[in-house]
C-alpha cells in the first residue's frame, strides 16, 4: 500500500511557507541597517564636524563636550536598538526559519505516503492549509484556534495575515492612510513588481476631495503626490484634472465611474495582490489550489451517477444521501475538470479491490462484473451460489463468465 | 533543504555576535570607551587638534567594523534568497476566481466544518461554526461526538459503547458484511484469555458461550482458531504458535480505524478523511503535474480552467481507485452510458462504438485479440 513521494510535487507548495520568514527578515536588517545609517552616519558627520571646526577656534570646549554627548546618545541609543531588534524580531524570526527548514527536511527523508511520518506531516500540512484558508477568509479566530490546539503558531503566518487584514478594513471604512504607510515601507520592493498601487490609493484621495467639493484642497494635493506620476500616469492625471468640473452625482460615464464606490474594492483587492506578491503568498488560498488539483485527479462522471456512487470516494460525497446534490466536496467538484484515463482500472464493487490477472473480473449473465476473490468468497459460504448484490440475481458459481479486458 | 539549513547557522552565528571579526556591540562598545575619553580630554581642557583628528578617525573606522558586519549578514541573506530560488523553482499557479461563488464557499465551510468535526477539534469547530455561514444539524454534530467517545473508550480497552452501537447498526452492518460485532468480541475473548495467570480460560470460555457463538455461521474459521487457541496457552508459548496472529497487538488497535469506518459509512461518509485524501492528492504530486501539462501544452489564459477533461493523466494510488474506469484499447475512449463495454463470446471486451465499426457483413464481428467471431445481438453488455 502506499505510493512513492513525489517531492517535487509536494515542494511546489512549500514557497511561501519557507519565503515569507525570509522576506520578513530581510525587512529586519534593513531596520537595522537604517538605523546603522543614521545614528553613526551622524555620530560620524558630528566628528568631521568637529575637526573642521577645531583649526579655526571657533569651538568651545562647551559645545565641543555638548558634541560628544550627542555623539555618546546616538551610539548608545544605536547599541540598544539593534539589541532590540535582535532580541525581539531577529531571534524570533530565525526561529521560525529555522522550524520551517526543518518541518520540510522531515519530509524530503521519506520516501512512501504509507510511513506514518509521513501521514503524521500531511496532518500538520492540512493544518497549515486550514489556517492559511481562515486567515484569508476572515475567520481569525479558528485560525488561531487551531494554530494553538495543534502547536503550529510558527508553522502559519497569522501576524502577517492579521496586519493585511487591518489594512484592507481601513480601506473597506474607506481610509488610505494605512495603505499608503505600508506603500512608502515597502517602496523600493513595490516599485520593482511595477505596482501603481500608491497611485491608485493617491488617486482615490483626490477623488474624495473632489467628492466633498473640496477643489482648492483637490488642486494642491494633486500638486504634491500626483503630478509626480506624469511619466507614466499622465492620462490619469488629466481626467482626474477634469473630474473637479463634474459633481459626485454626475451622469457623466467615465467621471461618473471615478466617483463609484466599488473602486474600494478594487483597491482592497489590489492592495491585496500586492502584499501577497512581495510576500510571495500565492493569491489563492493553499487549500484551494490542493482542492483543485486532487479533486480533478479524482473527478469521473461515476461520482455522479447514483447508480455508480462510492461512499468511499471523496467526489461522490454521499454525506446528502441519496437523491439530493452534494453539498461538500462533491459541489466544488463541479468547477474542476474531469479526470483523464487512457487505460482501464476494474475496481469491485463488492471488496473495493482493483481487478487484475490475479483477480480477474467474472460477469454475472446479466453483466454485471465483480472480481473473482469476492465472488468466490460469497459462493465458499452459501454453498456455490452467488448473488448480484446490485441486482440480487443469484446464480450457481460455474454459470459466471471470465471476463477480459486486457 | 541542506543548503538552506547552513546558510541560515551562518546567519545566527553572525548576528549572535559569533563571526570572524568583532561584534557589532564589541565595535560600539570600544566607540563609546573613545567617546568617553574624548570627553573626559575637553573637561579637562587637555584636548588637542590631534586628538579630534584621532577620534574622527575612530568613529569612522568603528562604522567601518560596523558596516562590514552588516555586509557579511547582508551576504548570507543574499545566499539564503538564492538557495530558496534554487530550491523552490517555480511559483504556484493562479486560478483566479477558484470556488469564489458563493454556493462554492457555502460547500467548502461545511466541508471544512464537517472536518472538524469527524476528526474530533470539537473546540474549533464550536469557534469556526460561529465565524461562518455554515449550519450543521444538531444531531450530526451529536453524532460525531458519540463517535469520538466510543473511539476513546476503545483505546481505553473499553469495547461495552461500541457493542451498544453495534448492536442497534445489526442490519446495517449485516448489509455491508461487517465483521465490527465479531471481533470486538473476539477482542474481548483474547484479553479475558490472557489476562489471568496463571492461565485459567474458564472466564474467556464463558464470555466466547454467550457472545461469541452467535457468529459461528458467518465466522466458522475464525471461531475454531479461537477455541483451539486455548490449548497453546500461556501468551508465551502462543506467540511461538499457530495462532500468535492472535497474540498480536493490532487485533485491538484496529478495532478503532474499523469502528470509525462503520459509523462513518452508517452517516453515509467515506471511511478515509476525505479532506486528507483530495489535500494529499492535491499537494502530492497533482497539482505539479496539471502545471507541467499546462506549460508543455502552452496554455492560453485561463482556457484550461474552462475544459472539462484534463488533458493529461494523474496517476492515482491503489486506495484512492474507487471507480471503474473502462478505456476501449480500439477506439482509445473511455465508456460512457450511449458507448458502454461489450463483452464478446469469447469473454474480450471492447466498446459498443469499436464492435459495431468492425461489423463485416453477415452481422458479425472478428474479434480484435483473437480468431473468435461474435454475432453483433450476441455481444452482452458489462456493468463494471
Amino acid at each position: 500500500m502506499g505510493s512513492k513521494l513525489n517531492q517535487e510535487g509536494i515542494m511546489l507548495f512549500e514557497q511561501p511557507f519557507a519565503r515569507v520568514p525570509y522576506e520578513s527578515y530581510r525587512k529586519i536588517f534593513r531596520t537595522s541597517q537604517k538605523n546603522v545609517e543614521r545614528d553613526l552616519g551622524g555620530a560620524q558627520t558630528t566628528a568631521n564636524d568637529l575637526v573642521s571646526r577645531g583649526p579655526s577656534g571657533s569651538l568651545s570646549p562647551d559645545e565641543a563636550v555638548k558634541s560628544i554627548d550627542n555623539m555618546i546618545g546616538k551610539v548608545e541609543n544605536l547599541k540598544r536598538k539593534l539589541a532590540d531588534l535582535h532580541e525581539t524580531a531577529g531571534k524570533p524570526n530565525q526561529d521560525v526559519m529555522r522550524e520551517r527548514l526543518h518541518h520540510l527536511a522531515t519530509v524530503e527523508t521519506l520516501q512512501n505516503t504509507s510511513q506514518s511520518e509521513f501521514s503524521r506531516w500531511a496532518d500538520i500540512r492540512l493544518d497549515r492549509w486550514l489556517v492559511d484558508w481562515c486567515l484569508r477568509t476572515g475567520k481569525e479566530k479558528s485560525a488561531r484556534s487551531i494554530a494553538k490546539e495543534k502547536g503550529i503558531e510558527t508553522l502559519v503566518d497569522i501576524d502577517l495575515f492579521s496586519d493585511i487584514r487591518r489594512i484592507e478594513d481601513a480601506l473597506s471604512r474607506h481610509s488610505c492612510v494605512e495603505a499608503l504607510a505600508w506603500c512608502s515601507e515597502n517602496k523600493t520592493a513595490l516599485r520593482k513588481i511595477k505596482s501603481t498601487l500608491e497611485f491608485d490609493l493617491r488617486m482615490q484621495e483626490y477623488i474624495e476631495l473632489s467628492r466633498v467639493r473640496k477643489t482648492l484642497e483637490a488642486i494642491s494635493y494633486s500638486k504634491k503626490y500626483l503630478i509626480a506620476w506624469h511619466d507614466t500616469h499622465i492620462a490619469q492625471i488629466r481626467q482626474l484634472s477634469a473630474l473637479l468640473a463634474f459633481p459626485p452625482n454626475t451622469a457623466c460615464g467615465p467621471y461618473k465611474r471615478l466617483y463609484d464606490a466599488s473602486r474600494w474594492k478594487t483597491l482592497a483587492k489590489s492592495f491585496r495582490l500586492a502584499i501577497y506578491n512581495l510576500n510571495t503568498l500565492s493569491s489563492e488560498p493553499l487549500l484551494h489550489l490542493a482542492l483543485y488539483a486532487g479533486l480533478s485527479a479524482l473527478k469521473l462522471p461515476a461520482c455522479f451517477d447514483h447508480a455508480t456512487k462510492n461512499v468511499d470516494c471523496p467526489v461522490c460525497d454521499g454525506e446528502s444521501g441519496a437523491g439530493s446534490e452534494p453539498l461538500g466536496l462533491g459541489k466544488l467538484a463541479k468547477e474542476v475538470p474531469y479526470s483523464h484515463h487512457a487505460n482501464s482500472t476494474i475496481v469491485c464493487r463488492i471488496s473495493g479491490k482493483i481487478m487484475d490477472g490475479d483477480n480477474m473480473p467474472m460477469a454475472f449473465p446479466n453483466g454485471q462484473v465483480y472480481s473473482t476473490e469476492a465472488l468466490e468468497d460469497m459462493a465458499s459460504r452459501n454453498g456455490g451460489i452467488v448473488t448480484c448484490p446490485r441486482t440480487n440475481e443469484s446464480c450457481s458459481f460455474s454459470a459466471l463468465t471470465k471476463v477480459f479486458i486486457s | 533543504m541542506d543548503p538552506l539549513l547552513k546558510e541560515l547557522t551562518k546567519l545566527e552565528k553572525l548576528t549572535a555576535g559569533n563571526g570572524k571579526g568583532p561584534s557589532i556591540a564589541h565595535s560600539l562598545d570600544s566607540l563609546l570607551l573613545s567617546l568617553q575619553a574624548a570627553k573626559k580630554a575637553f573637561l579637562a581642557g587637555n584636548c588637542t587638534e590631534d586628538d579630534l583628528r584621532r577620534l574622527a578617525q575612530v568613529v569612522e573606522a568603528k562604522k567601518k567594523e560596523v558596516d562590514e558586519r552588516q555586509k557579511e549578514v547582508y551576504n548570507v541573506l543574499s545566499r539564503f534568497g538564492k538557495a530558496l530560488d534554487k530550491k523552490f523553482p517555480s511559483p504556484l499557479p493562479s486560478y483566479s476566481d477558484l470556488f469564489s461563488s458563493a454556493p462554492s464557499v457555502a460547500a467548502l465551510e461545511r466541508t471544512v466544518a464537517l472536518h472538524l468535526l469527524r476528526t474530533g477539534q470539537f473546540d474549533v469547530a464550536e469557534t469556526f461554526l460561529q465565524e461562518s455561514n455554515v449550519k450543521i444539524p444538531g444531531d450530526l454534530r451529536i453524532q460525531f461526538v458519540e463517535l469520538h467517545q466510543i473511539l476513546k473508550a476503545l483505546r481505553n480497552q473499553d469495547i461495552a459503547p461500541a457493542i451498544v452501537w453495534a448492536k442497534a447498526h445489526q442490519e446495517f452492518l449485516r448489509s455491508r458484511n461487517s465483521p465490527l460485532e465479531f471481533y470486538l468480541h473476539r477482542s474481548q475473548y483474547i484479553r479475558l484469555l490472557l489476562s489471568s495467570h496463571p492461565p485459567n480460560p474458564l472466564p474467556a470460555i464463558s464470555y466466547a458461550n454467550t457472545n461469541l457463538r452467535p457468529f459461528y455461521k458467518d465466522h466458522e474459521v475464525e471461531f475454531r482458531r479461537l477455541m483451539a487457541c486455548v490449548a497453546f496457552l500461556p501468551l508465551s508459548r502462543l506467540q511461538t504458535s499457530i495462532y500468535k496472529d492472535l497474540a498480536l497487538p493490532t487485533l485491538h488497535f484496529d478495532l478503532e480505524p474499523l469502528f470509525a469506518k462503520e459509523y462513518c459509512a452508517s452517516l453515509g461518509m467515506s471511511r478515509q478523511v476525505p479532506l486528507r485524501v483530495v489535500g494529499d492528492i492535491g499537494g502530492g504530486g497533482a497539482l505539479a503535474r496539471i502545471e507541467k501539462g499546462r506549460k508543455v501544452l502552452g496554455d492560453r489564459k485561463g482556457e484550461w480552467s474552462q475544459i472539462d477533461e484534463l488533458p493529461i493523466e494523474i496517476p492515482l494510488p491503489s486506495e484512492n481507485r474507487y471507480h471503474s474506469i473502462f478505456a476501449c484499447l480500439v477506439s482509445k475512449e473511455q465508456s460512457t452510458d450511449a458507448n458502454p463495454p461489450m463483452m464478446m463470446t469469447c469473454g474480450h471486451v471492447i466498446s459498443k462504438d469499436s464492435l459495431q465499426k468492425l461489423n463485416k457483413s453477415g452481422g458479425r464481428s472478428k474479434c480484435p485479440y483473437c480468431p473468435v467471431e461474435t454475432a453483433v445481438g450476441s455481444a452482452k453488455r458489462l456493468y463494471l
